[in-house]
């Protein structure tokens, strides 16, 4: 990333966390919506100003919240990161698998990074959350396994 | 001339330390490597002020404070240490040290510190600030790449280790950290030796940044680990729960680690997502190394422990042979 950003690239900059194939969302500590992208938007089927504001428990019901509100209160009161693997925990939020031909798996599942977004002051007053599409590699893991059984 | 003993294992922090002192500042310094070294120097009378670290070979700086006390020596001492845990700070304050500074020490913080003290008067120094004596002690102070990297684990598991005491509410014990060049093959009978046939289970996580690459390994032993849950307050039902428990201690643990070291040798690190190698199996289980691309390895060892419970972690940072050449470049830079 450049030192400095101008204003054109500030728009480049958008477009990429718009496009990017992995859900970016940006929470402040109420747990409020404050940036959604496009791909959050089109697997949970809401545009950003649906959400925008409201809080994501609010918004999807399967969410663990007390999982989700340790992982957060250690981001914010230690400023390190936070790591969900779809092993252990396989999605945060439910999402349709959207292959329904080649597709193997009911659902998306996810790995989750939390991190820390600093304020003015140093405190930590967001949290971007970042979801990655795990489903490919879940679906080869358990052929695999799958396979294995049968020898 | 006031009298001055600085106090530390690690040439680097010692040179750091040295050129931090106020210019002007009239002192014949004395250096020790250990408490013991700094406490023979005290009874020549060649201390009326000590800087002093705390995580040292032989004798420790807590150990060294107590030495004092129990001896009768006076002298002023200012604790300079990367083992920043509130508990550090109050109990070296107990022990009599006047004040603490955290590592890498600060020149202005230095100076401020001094003059509060009523340890350093710049109306009393001469008005050329000229200090041969200081130059020709940095002169005389080679620092080797072993002993700067050491130095610079020192300070990053010291701000990991202030994280950890903050979440599970306990004093962390620092070691010195281990240092070493090997051959992949040897570093997995070091393990193997180290681990004695125990149950372990292994978080791994990849990092990478300006030419730099390598892996952090956090291992745990079973037999700890549900003693760890209850001093965090989980109650993991089955093996899942107890997996993003160990995921979550190895975020804060690399994470502050990797973080501090990034810092101090002016990088950024990406971090991959943690992988979980495997839970209660023996390190050769656990840790295929890959001989064929990897022939030698910087391995960086910290071992934490929990004061008052029986747990250890064993944070390695393993990187790879190329990013050896970068790191060097990096740490002269900081070894000026």
């Amino acid at each position: 990333m450049p030192a400095q950003i101008d204003i054109q690239e500030v728009h480049w900059l958008l477009d990429i966390v718009q496009c990017i194939d992995v859900g970016v969302i940006v929470l402040n500590r109420q747990y409020q919506v404050e940036v959604w992208n496009s791909f959050m938007e089109n697997h949970s089927g809401m545009g950003p100003d649906e959400v925008h504001g409201k809080t994501l428990f609010s918004l999807f019901n399967e969410i663990d919240e007390a999982w989700l509100r340790r992982k957060v209160d250690t981001v914010v009161a230690l400023g390190t990161r936070a790591f969900s693997l779809w092993e252990q925990h396989p999605y945060l939020m439910h999402f349709k698998n959207y292959q329904p031909i080649t597709g193997q798996e009911d659902f998306m599942y996810q790995n989750v990074t939390l991190l820390p977004l600093g304020g003015a002051t140093g405190a930590v007053e967001h949290i971007c959350v970042v979801i990655y599409d795990m489903t490919a590699a879940a679906t080869h893991k358990k052929q695999l396994q799958a396979a294995q059984a049968n020898h | 001339m006031i009298p001055l003993v600085v106090c530390d294992d690690s040439n680097m922090a010692r040179k750091q330390l040295i050129r931090a002192l106020p210019a002007e500042w009239q002192v014949t310094i004395t250096q020790a490597t250990n408490g013991q070294e700094a406490l023979a120097a005290l009874r020549q009378g060649l201390g009326q002020v000590m800087l002093l670290d705390l995580t040292m070979p032989v004798l420790d700086g807590y150990e060294t404070l107590a030495a004092m006390r129990a001896e009768g020596l006076a002298c002023k001492v200012v604790v300079v240490s990367g083992d920043v845990q509130d508990e550090a700070v109050r109990r070296v304050k107990e022990l009599g040290a006047l004040a603490f500074i955290k590592k890498p020490a600060d020149p202005e913080i230095l100076r401020s510190t001094l003059l509060e003290l009523g340890l350093f008067d710049p109306k009393a120094a001469p008005t050329t600030p000229a200090t041969p004596a200081q130059s020709s002690v940095l002169d005389d102070l080679k620092v080797n790449f072993r002993d700067a990297l050491r130095e610079v684990t020192n300070v990053a598991m010291g701000r990991a280790a202030a994280l950890l005491a903050k979440v599970l509410g306990v004093f962390v014990q620092l070691p010195v950290p281990q240092v070493n060049i090997f051959e992949v093959s040897e570093l997995h009978m070091t393990l193997t030796d180290a681990m004695r046939g125990e149950r372990m289970s292994a978080v791994c996580q990849g990092f990478i940044g300006d030419g730099i690459a390598g892996e952090a390994l956090l291992l745990f032993h079973d037999s700890e680990v549900a003693d760890m849950a209850k001093l965090l307050g989980w109650q993991p039902k089955d093996d899942n729960e107890t997996s993003e428990m160990l995921l979550d201690m190895s975020s804060i643990i690399t994470g502050a680690c990797l973080a501090g070291i990034a810092e101090q040798i002016d990088v950024r690190f990406s971090q991959g997502h943690p992988q979980l190698l495997g839970q209660h199996a023996s390190i050769e289980r656990l840790i295929h190394l890959n001989q064929r691309r990897w022939r030698k390895t910087l391995a960086i060892e910290v071992s934490y422990s929990l004061e008052a419970h029986s747990i250890h972690f064993d944070l390695l940072l393993l990187f790879t042979e190329d990013s050896i050449k970068r790191l060097t470049h990096k740490l002269n830079y900081l070894m000026g």
